[in-house]
């Protein structure tokens, strides 16, 4: 698996993927905002949440790059950021169909069970290329990077759900829906990548 | 772990990429190994004592 040497790229897809991702997560939340206020909703909402979506894919180009420059970009990191690219859209996508149905057709039963699971669908492939990663990855330091990265951010869901969960039984903080999860793993995975780059420029310059 | 990577490759005059190449592994990899931030499994360490015909203690070092 020879690493091709690459590097940064300047332009549209050179900049951090740290940028495309904030402005992915802005901009949902700008959506959020608004449908608060009551500027969007529904049908009006679904424009403006799907050119939002379209941040992913140089979130996903950037990454690519970003790696390829630090020769860390095997071909199993390269299908890993391109499934979960996969499970973004499908995550999004599943989630508007449900919440769509959910305002129009206000729906009962069956269907509302449906909808209700809809967007936890996609979780499963999300679970399994993450699995599919640790097979793949026939590169021992990259896999152990990742796997680190992966278990800090596990570590920060089972503290923050753990706190969280003990706040709300006391009644000092309001609730939080349990699909917060994956945000705060993703959060944590992204805190590992940064905590595992920052050891190994230490151990550059030492 | 400390270890002779570093020296060795630089007697070869290979860049890190070079190493990688030839040990089918990542140049960030072989930057982890040389910087001692990250000891190799045993098979990755007999590839490596291979590729420089020497033994592994002669390459990696108690520390």
């Amino acid at each position: 698996m020879p690493q091709k040497v690459a590097k940064i790229e300047t332009g549209f897809s050179g900049r951090h993927p740290a940028l495309w991702a904030i402005a992915f997560a802005a901009a949902l939340g700008a959506i959020a905002y608004c449908e608060h206020r009551g500027f969007l909703g529904g049908w009006r909402s679904l424009p403006f949440v799907a050119a939002a979506t379209l941040f992913l894919f140089p979130l996903t180009k950037a990454a690519n790059n970003r790696q390829a420059a630090a020769g860390a970009l095997s071909p199993a990191t390269r299908r890993y950021n391109r499934r979960m690219l996969i499970w973004n859209l499908g995550y999004v996508l599943c989630l508007g169909i449900a919440m769509t149905v959910r305002n129009y057709l206000h729906p009962q039963g069956a269907l509302l069970w449906g909808i209700a699971v809809l967007p936890s669908v996609p979780m499963i492939f999300f679970v399994w290329a993450l699995a599919r990663y640790v097979v793949e990855e026939e590169d021992e330091y990259l896999r152990y990077r990742q796997t680190s990265a992966a278990l800090i951010g596990l570590a920060l869901v089972l503290l923050a759900g753990t706190l969280w969960g003990f706040m709300e039984t006391f009644g000092v903080a309001p609730h939080v829906p349990a699909w917060w999860v994956v945000p705060v793993w993703a959060i944590g995975l992204g805190l590992g990548q940064m905590i595992m780059a920052s050891a190994e420029r230490r151990a550059d310059r030492t | 772990m400390k270890n002779r990577l570093k020296v060795l490759r630089a007697e070869r005059d290979w860049s890190q990429g070079d190493l990688a190449e030839r040990l089918e592994v990542s140049r960030q990899s072989v930057n982890a190994i040389e910087t001692g931030k990250y000891d190799p499994s045993l098979p990755l360490a007999f590839r490596i004592a291979d590729l420089f015909d020497m033994r592994i203690e002669e390459i990696f070092l108690r520390s």
